[in-house]
């Protein structure tokens, strides 16, 4: 991290530099600032930068309760939301962050519980579920995606949902008193814990077995009282922290190689003497056609996202990655531009797009969010790029890391969107345009679902149509809502 | 070139005394010129060879008569080769050859130097340090057909024949002073006006073959190199032409430039200037209390569409669309905001939020296709694209004279390139932003600016000026026929283009 | 063991008779409950004959059978999974008990799952919406009650409704006038349009909802007759059309056409002067129909089930014009139904 000088910007790297010193409260206060004034931007950077946060909120939290942890980051994460709504990739962090807290509560718990729910503890119900593994709480993986799709930020529809955090860490005392049928009950992992009526057949499970509220089956046995649990839970507190802050670091280790990850498959999607069309300064995309250009030569058509990102676009085109000044911790990710790979990069206005579209082969963008029906958020003129491509027939490539997938649903894609600077479409010296004409500068585009051909993620290709399962995958039901009370 | 030379003597000489042979002889060389005349508009209308000398090697007869005419036969053989060279030099050049240096001479270096001053390079003023870049076209090569010769923007080796009037008008449009395809055309014939008026026929020769090819050509062919000519300048220029063709040769040679003037007149009154009127009144009718028009870039005709509607008192509200780097939205938004409408501004990238808002999408055209599709200002057929897929209704206001018999598929073989150093950022419209990061990188390294684009190898800037939108996009076509259906654009080139 | 005096088919109309609320896959199952509860079975395998023979019965004497069976087949693969494992021969017992007892309280869920539905509601419709729905579905009623409801807590949030109703009065309007009354009793404006009119008025349209009586395996769904067409209509003019209905309406089925359904219905009837045109081809056109059923293996031996009426005649909607399910668990993908049943069943 090269020295950075003093009276900089406020960016990234001060703000890491600053979570060293900084109490942690003047620390989220002060990333809830730059997020606010949108001084941290760009969709990574957030995401790195409340990871960072959250490691540290972790690493100071004095954990006695599992459940404090997690109120702990979901009070934490409500801020920085707050302070950015439209910035997804805050949110996804700390989701991502709660999913692996309750992870780790879980298999603590799992160890010390009475097995029962342990896919590999050796007992007859683990047996049984291994002949019949899918009947009831495993369809929870579909749950978690529709289930929190549904539910942008302020919103509870269902009544039984403010049960489903604190069922799901106080290990659903409410089934204690009734009689369980072993095998059923137990599910392979309590990740895949379901909130009530997450399964067609959950109707017909056994009602006395269920709370009223529909708490979901836990694994606890009878035997394994709440008291017993919350122990044992105390006890393993130090661990706790200790694995929770290991994932958390996994989590920036993600963030830090995703673009090299969707690089990775660069060659199974670009062939030779292509014509690709992108735009803005993506640094996933810039790696992405980098990686390929090693082997291959094709032809880079590139709009310059005119008004808000030409600068940069302009910049990564010359120059290849070089950060501007603020976020010189990331100096180290330097790339040669495209150009001097020995590709050929034409440099087009945003207007031309359509003109071009013809000849082009492949439309290849970044996201700033992707939703959890595989529509995306991207800068503004994606929309315009995508359907222009998609009235050629030209293939949509979406580079997208998973900590850009959010499980909100867009009933109100309007909403989601941000806008920018007018003085940018403007300059403000023309004072009596500016003050008698409504000039607006919206920062995002939303895209459709049916406009994207392909995803590419760190975890590798998708089609639209299967994200929800890869969202699924990545949060918690009970966590996607981080405003809602917690049990 | 020998066996026309008396040939263009003949007929001045026989005029006189006509015998049924010379007559016939005589009909012979007015076909011959109005062939040469078609000929000529051929390169007019691909906008492709713009210089006058492959004029030359297309329309030999013609050519040939101009040389002998001013220029002994030692300098005409010099001419002739000039003239073939671009041809044979273009496609090295287009292969990424660079056959500019064996040719250093050529227009193209030449306005390259002129254009040094733009880019603010001191150290790189001269041509000799141009060799080096030069090694790599900055031609894209997709385009490599559109890439004739950059826009002149000196008087520096015009042909001495250009009028003053029409040497102004160059000037003006190669810098997008006069834009827009009814004003450039407009500016052009009255700049003709001018020209014919100040034309005397040399002793030998008549008006009615000696105009059009010895002092309207050359003007023709001095405008296209500082900017290719527009449809309706096409249109227009066929229709003089074949209006002096059809002077009676006997007439007086002032009578005959009063009546060429005077049917000029007209021609704008009726096929611009009422015609406009007729358009904007017929299209205002398309705005409704409550609409909210949307429009891209500028079109005149728009623009007076808007300001008619607004004027008859209808509440409306209009959005304003624009690109770089022309702005000319900018400019129809202020002279709208001038007139006290509500207007909203929105860059190009916000397309899919103003559809979002907008009731009726009115466009200007470049040029009307005759498959219906529309040649208008680049960036016109995303912004057709996004309403129709929202199932707004794009309006297309066009005179017919911006009508054409050709047709396009796509935006690529027919259109007109742009110098790319339009792209250039001006470093004024950003100065608190770049300034400190500038001073980072350079820090650490020379970072490169895009003014260096030249420099850095296999790194192009394309500039377009117009596309076509496809005619599914476009549910109307206002002109002064009436409202149309895309479908019936050729119906209407034929009636209003050829059929007069 | 087979019917004696317990009549599965006349307890399934019984039941859907009684209670309106009632869906038929959940009539089904509560029909199969009783039928378990008349029928001494001691025997695991014995059960599961019993089930199968009384679902094969109902749903061969119901002409569309496709909802239903969404309920007997979910009844029966719950009764596999739960049944037939080793060790619990001690549970069969228990859990036939279980289910005896309970049978109030699956329709009790069933509905709560609506409820839940319709909870979703006010998050999809927004200031200034105009929805477009049609039938009289239940849900899709109880959703828009919803969004009423909480649009006048919220005060700001106004929205209109278009009905496509059907033009023969039938029981199935009798319901959409319900929900018509409804929703205007709730100060929310409502249009109803004739299905003919649905084109000419989708571009004012924002959003459309509709029932379904199945989601079958691809996404799409089975659904009153029209939907279908509202379904390209919508996509054609590129606004949401959204899927209301329970997830017990999966339903293991995968139509590749309309054709496919595996139920008859008598919509298109070629006449001239002397009648009907099917009468001379009838017979070929059943043996072709019955090879469509059997290709699917849903419908029994014994002879094809009774035609459907035509206020009962469904068409199957693709999933491609389907831009999401709403299910009392959230809002699916099309893409993700596939994996649910598959989930279910293997």
């Amino acid at each position: 991290m090269p020295a950075a000088t003093v009276g900089q910007t406020p960016s990234l790297s001060t703000f890491v530099k600053s979570l060293k010193t900084n109490s942690i409260e003047s620390s989220i206060e002060l990333l809830a600032s730059l997020l606010k004034r949108r001084q941290i931007k760009n969709s990574r950077q957030c995401a790195l930068a409340t990871a960072q946060l959250l490691l540290r909120v972790v690493a100071a939290e004095r954990i006695k309760d599992p459940q404090k942890l997690i109120d702990r980051i979901r009070d934490v994460g409500r801020r920085l939301v707050a302070a950015q709504p439209r910035e997804m990739a805050v949110g996804n962090i700390v989701r991502r962050i709660l999913g692996v807290v309750r992870e780790v509560i879980e298999s603590q718990a799992g160890d010390d519980g009475s097995g029962s729910s342990a896919p590999s503890t050796p007992t007859s119900p683990a047996h049984r579920q291994s002949k019949r593994p899918m009947i009831s709480h495993s369809f929870s993986s579909f749950t978690p995606l529709s289930h929190s799709a549904a539910m942008p930020y302020d919103m509870h529809p269902r009544p039984g949902t403010p049960m489903d955090s604190s069922a799901s860490t106080v290990d659903g005392m409410a089934d204690l008193a009734a009689p369980r049928r072993p095998g059923l009950a137990s599910s392979a992992s309590y990740a895949s814990t379901a909130p009530q009526n997450a399964s067609l057949l959950s109707f017909l499970e056994h009602p006395l077995g269920r709370s009223p509220a529909g708490t979901p089956p836990s694994r606890n046995s009878p035997r394994m009282t709440p008291v017993q649990s919350s122990t044992e839970l105390n006890k393993e507190k130090i661990d706790i922290k200790a694995e929770v802050i290991d994932g958390i670091k996994e989590l920036l280790d993600e963030l830090e190689v995703v673009d090299t990850q969707i690089a990775e498959s660069a060659l199974d999607h670009i062939h030779s003497n292509e014509t690709i069309l992108t735009t803005t300064s993506s640094q996933t995309v810039q790696k992405f056609l980098s990686t390929a250009a090693r082997k291959r030569k094709f032809t880079v058509i590139h709009a310059e996202a005119y008004p808000n990102d030409h600068e940069i676009t302009h910049a990564t085109i010359l120059n290849g990655g070089k950060k501007s000044s603020g976020e010189d911790e990331e100096a180290d990710e330097r790339w040669k531009p495209l150009t001097a790979l020995g590709i050929t990069v034409i440099l087009i206005p945003d207007t031309a797009v359509f003109a071009l579209m013809s000849r082009i082969n492949k439309v290849i963008l970044a996201p700033h969010t992707v939703l959890a029906n595989g529509s995306l958020l991207a800068a503004a003129g994606a929309s315009t790029i995508a359907l222009a491509a998609q009235a050629h027939h030209v293939p949509v490539v979406v580079l997208s890391g998973v900590y850009k997938l959010s499980p909100v649903y867009p009933f109100d894609t309007q909403e989601l969107i941000e806008y920018g600077d007018p003085g940018k479409v403007v300059p403000f010296e023309e004072g009596d345009f500016m003050s008698k004409i409504d000039v607006q500068n919206p920062l995002y585009d939303f895209v459709d679902a049916e406009l994207v051909s392909l995803y590419v993620t760190n975890l590798g290709g998708c089609a639209p149509s299967f994200l929800y399962r890869i969202v699924a995958d990545h949060y918690r039901v009970e966590d996607t809502d981080l405003s809602a009370k917690t049990g | 070139m020998s066996t026309v030379a008396p040939e263009v003597t003949a007929p001045s000489a026989e005029d006189q005394k006509i015998s049924p042979a010379e007559l016939k002889k005589r009909a012979k060389a007015e076909k011959q010129a109005r062939r040469a005349a078609q000929k000529d508009q051929k390169p007019e209308d691909e906008a492709q060879s713009a210089e006058p000398q492959s004029a030359a090697a297309t329309a030999p007869g013609v050519n040939g008569e101009m040389k002998a005419h001013e220029t002994p036969a030692s300098a005409l053989q010099q001419q002739q080769p000039k003239a073939e060279k671009p041809q044979k030099a273009q496609p090295p050049k287009l292969s990424k050859q660079g056959s500019q240096e064996a040719e250093p001479h050529h227009k193209r270096t030449g306005s390259q130097a002129q254009q040094m001053p733009l880019r603010r390079r001191p150290s790189q003023t001269g041509p000799p340090t141009k060799v080096a870049p030069k090694k790599e076209s900055k031609q894209v090569e997709l385009f490599s057909h559109l890439y004739t010769q950059p826009r002149r923007h000196t008087i520096e080796g015009v042909s001495k024949d250009v009028h003053p009037a029409v040497l102004a008008l160059g000037f003006q449009i190669s810098s997008y002073e006069i834009c827009g395809s009814s004003a450039r055309c407009v500016a052009m014939l009255l700049a003709f006006e001018e020209a014919i008026q100040d034309y005397t026929t040399p002793a030998g020769a008549s008006l009615a073959r000696h105009l059009t090819a010895h002092y309207l050509s050359p003007q023709i062919e001095f405008l296209k190199s500082c900017r290719s000519i527009s449809e309706s300048m096409g249109n227009a220029i066929r229709w003089l032409k074949k209006l002096i063709v059809e002077i009676d040769p006997s007439t007086p040679e002032q009578e005959a430039k009063d009546e060429l003037c005077e049917r000029i007149e007209v021609f704008i009154r009726e096929r611009i200037t009422i015609t406009d009127q007729a358009i904007a009144a017929s299209a205002s009718n398309q705005i409704k209390n409550g609409s909210v028009v949307l429009t891209y870039a500028k079109s005149s005709i728009v623009e007076k569409t808007i300001l008619e509607a607004h004027a008859k008192g209808t509440k409306f509200r209009v959005i304003v669309v624009d690109s770089r780097p022309l702005f000319e939205g900018k400019q129809l938004a202020t002279s709208l905001m001038h007139a006290g409408l509500e207007i909203e501004y929105l860059p190009f990238s916000a397309i899919s939020h103003a559809v979002k808002q907008a009731t009726v999408v009115l466009l200007g055209a470049h040029s009307m296709l005759s498959n219906g599709r529309l040649q208008s200002r680049i960036g016109t057929a995303s912004v057709a694209m996004q309403a129709a897929k929202r199932d707004i209704p794009v309006i297309v206001c066009c005179e017919s004279v911006k009508f054409s018999g050709k047709v396009a598929l796509d935006s690529i073989v027919l259109n007109e390139i742009a110098p790319a150093e339009e792209l250039l950022l001006p470093t004024r419209s950003t100065p608190s932003k770049p300034a400190p990061k500038d001073g980072d990188e350079e820090a650490e390294a020379k970072p490169k600016a895009l003014s260096d684009w030249k420099e850095i190898p296999r790194l192009q800037l394309l500039n377009l000026m117009y596309d076509v939108t496809p005619a599914e996009y476009i549910r109307m076509v206002i002109c002064e026929y009436g409202s149309l259906p895309p479908s019936s654009v050729p119906v209407v080139h034929r009636l209003a283009n050829e059929g007069m | 063991m087979a019917n004696e005096p317990f009549n599965i088919v006349s307890t399934y109309r019984r039941l859907l008779a009684e209670d309106e609320d009632l869906t038929m896959p959940v009539a089904a199952i509560e029909a199969l409950i009783q039928g378990l509860a008349n029928t001494p079975a001691s025997t695991v395998s014995e059960t599961l004959d019993l089930v199968s023979k009384l679902t094969a019965q109902l749903k061969q004497s119901i002409p569309n059978s496709i909802s239903l069976s969404a309920g007997t087949d979910l009844f029966q693969q719950y009764l596999i999974s739960n049944l037939q494992r080793p060790s619990d021969r001690g549970d069969f017992d228990q859990i036939r008990a279980h289910l005896v007892q309970n049978g109030k309280l699956f329709v009790e869920r069933a509905k709560a799952a609506r409820e839940t539905i319709a909870g979703f509601g006010r998050h999809f419709i927004r200031d200034g919406d105009v929805v477009l729905t049609n039938g009289g579905s239940r849900v899709v009623g109880s959703l828009l009650r919803s969004a009423a409801e909480s649009s006048n807590n919220r005060g700001s949030i106004r929205f209109k409704v278009i009905y496509v109703i059907s033009p023969n009065k039938t029981a199935m309007e009798d319901e959409s006038t319900a929900n018509i009354a409804a929703l205007r009793e709730r100060d929310i404006p409502v249009a109803t349009i004739p299905s003919t009119a649905v084109a000419y008025c989708i571009g004012q349209v924002t959003q459309c909802f509709v029932g379904a009586e199945g989601v079958v395996e691809n996404g799409g769904i089975v659904s009153r007759m029209g939907t279908y067409q509202i379904g390209m209509l919508a996509k054609a003019a590129g606004k949401p059309f959204y899927v209301v209905s329970e997830s017990h309406k999966f339903v293991r089925l995968y139509p590749i056409n309309q054709q496919d359904l595996g139920i008859e219905q008598d919509v298109v009837d070629f006449r001239t002067a002397k009648g009907s045109v099917k009468d001379d081809e009838g017979a070929e056109r059943s043996e072709r129909d019955e090879g469509v059923a059997d290709m699917e293996g849903k419908e029994g031996a014994g002879g094809k089930a009774a035609i459907c009426e035509p206020h009962e005649a469904v068409d199957y909607t693709p999933p491609h014009l389907i831009s999401g399910i709403i299910t009392e668990s959230g809002v699916l993908l099309p893409s993700a139904v596939s994996e649910e049943l598959i989930k279910i069943w293997f």
